[in-house]
């Protein structure tokens, strides 16, 4: 026994490496991945490394510009002069609606039990480093109240979801993942469906949106609420709409709101916010029903 | 284990981290270079088997740490990797820098390929093969795989002078 062991020992030990992978992958592909002591272990010896880096390369940057930007400041100063004196207007008029549009809740006993979004600004510190994967890394972890889950947005829109994290540091899947799908609402008709990750940047598809449902080219997606993403978080744009003669849903494509190849800096959630508030029934459903959003 | 299989796993680690950083810091995220795979080919080439399939075996590990992808995805592909290129091994010559480059393109190519399929078949994904991305890919991967090969060459190179005679498993 000891002498065919002996003998095979190469086959063996190799067929046991790829038996113990595989199974593993198997048991766990569609459960996600929680990191055991000995990933958090390697991890930190990657982290900092990475991070060192991308600070470096970013302060290099950063120097660089300041010297070059001085040339353009005074341009850039009458600009901005400019957008304040719009921003202050379009403040003023957000002003007074605010004020219409808590009236009209009043008069309607509407409840706004939604609290503000608690959000964690955190810089990107690398991607994902397979050529399969759709992540990114953060600089922000489970220290920073971060938790598997858990949003992640620009001021574009939806990133995607927290995958797995350690304790200063987090991977961030997109949504463009095959592994991810993402509730939306169609901004224009309300009607729900699901963007679901095709591995293609600049492209997903969409599913469970009803044939009946009045999907335009153009029409935006945002985020319904209710789950870790705020509501109106915007998600992507509908594309290339086909309208099967039988069946149940519609075929089609979203464009993401975020330019993934982009990304320096993202906003985590760290606190959900709550359900959107009951709708009396005598509401009819339509724009701005939804509850507050962001 | 030996210090060469400890030089080659922090080869590994800093091709993972430059994998991960680089293509970040030049804002070409669309497709990424297989740096680790490179090492996987070099090892199915070069080592025996134990130590070869156990570094390969390390290489994917680190591939699936840093690629938040589910559990031992790549390392599962990295050893099924290094059986089949030692399998095909005797016909592939990766002399010169040329080609190593086609060599590791090829491999990139096929080990894409293979990645898409198990990942759309075990997590329920579907299979999506992005054509572009994966051409983009292994380009990249084939053009940087002299300098890896390098790197691992002078490495090994390193121990022969050394020790004087050939050290352990190498050809």
């Amino acid at each position: 026994m000891i002498s065919l062991l002996k003998r095979f020992r190469e086959p063996i030990f190799v067929i046991a490496l790829l038996a113990f992978p595989l199974v593993t992958f198997f048991v766990k592909a569609k459960k996600g991945r929680d990191l055991s002591p000995a990933d958090r272990a390697v991890l930190l010896l990657i982290e900092p490394a990475e991070r060192v880096i991308t600070l470096v390369a970013y302060k290099a940057v950063d120097t660089w510009n300041g010297y070059i930007a001085l040339r353009s400041v005074r341009r850039e100063n009458l600009e901005l002069r400019r957008e304040r004196l719009q921003a202050l207007a379009i403040q003023q008029q957000s002003g007074e609606l605010k004020f219409e549009n808590e009236r009209l809740k009043r008069l309607l006993d509407y409840a706004d039990k939604q609290t503000p979004t608690r959000m964690l600004a955190a810089r990107v510190i690398a991607v994902g480093a397979s050529p399969h994967s759709h992540s990114l890394r953060i600089a922000r972890g489970s220290d920073d109240g971060i938790v598997k889950g858990a949003a992640v947005l620009s001021h574009d829109g939806v990133v995607g979801t927290v995958a797995s994290l350690t304790g200063s540091y987090a991977d961030v899947q997109l949504i463009v993942s095959p592994l991810s799908a993402v509730p939306a609402l169609s901004q224009r008709t309300r009607s729900r469906s699901t963007v679901k990750g095709t591995g293609d940047y600049n492209r997903c598809k969409l599913e469970y949106a009803l044939r009946t449902a009045d999907l335009q080219e153009g029409d935006l997606l945002v985020s319904p609420g209710g789950g870790y993403f705020p509501a109106g978080t915007p998600v992507g744009k509908v594309t290339n709409v086909a309208k099967k003669p039988t069946g149940m849903f519609l075929d089609a494509q979203v464009v993401p709101s975020v330019d993934f190849s982009r990304l320096d800096e993202v906003l985590v959630v760290i606190q959900a916010p709550p359900l959107a508030p009951a709708i009396p029934q005598d509401v009819p459903a339509g724009p701005g029903t939804q509850g507050s959003g962001p | 284990m030996t210090l060469r299989f400890l030089l080659v796993i922090l080869v590994c680690i800093l091709l993972a981290i430059a994998e991960s950083v680089l293509p970040f810091l030049v804002h070409f995220r669309v497709a990424r270079v297989d740096l680790l795979l490179v090492v996987v080919l070099y090892l199915a080439l070069h080592d025996d088997v134990m130590e070869g399939a156990a570094l390969s075996a390390v290489a994917g590990y680190l591939a699936d740490l840093t690629s938040a992808t589910p559990a031992f995805l790549y390392t599962f592909l990295a050893v099924l990797t290094f059986v089949v290129l030692r399998t095909v091994g005797s016909g592939l010559k990766t002399e010169g820098g040329a080609q190593s480059a086609a060599v590791a393109f090829g491999a990139a190519v096929v080990h894409s390929l293979i990645a898409s399929l198990v990942f759309g078949f075990f997590t329920g994904s579907g299979v999506h093969v992005e054509t572009q991305a994966l051409l983009w890919s292994a380009l990249g991967t084939g053009l940087l795989a002299p300098l890896v090969f390098g790197i691992l060459r002078r490495l090994d190179a390193g121990f022969l002078h050394a020790e004087g005679p050939a050290p352990r498993g190498i050809r």
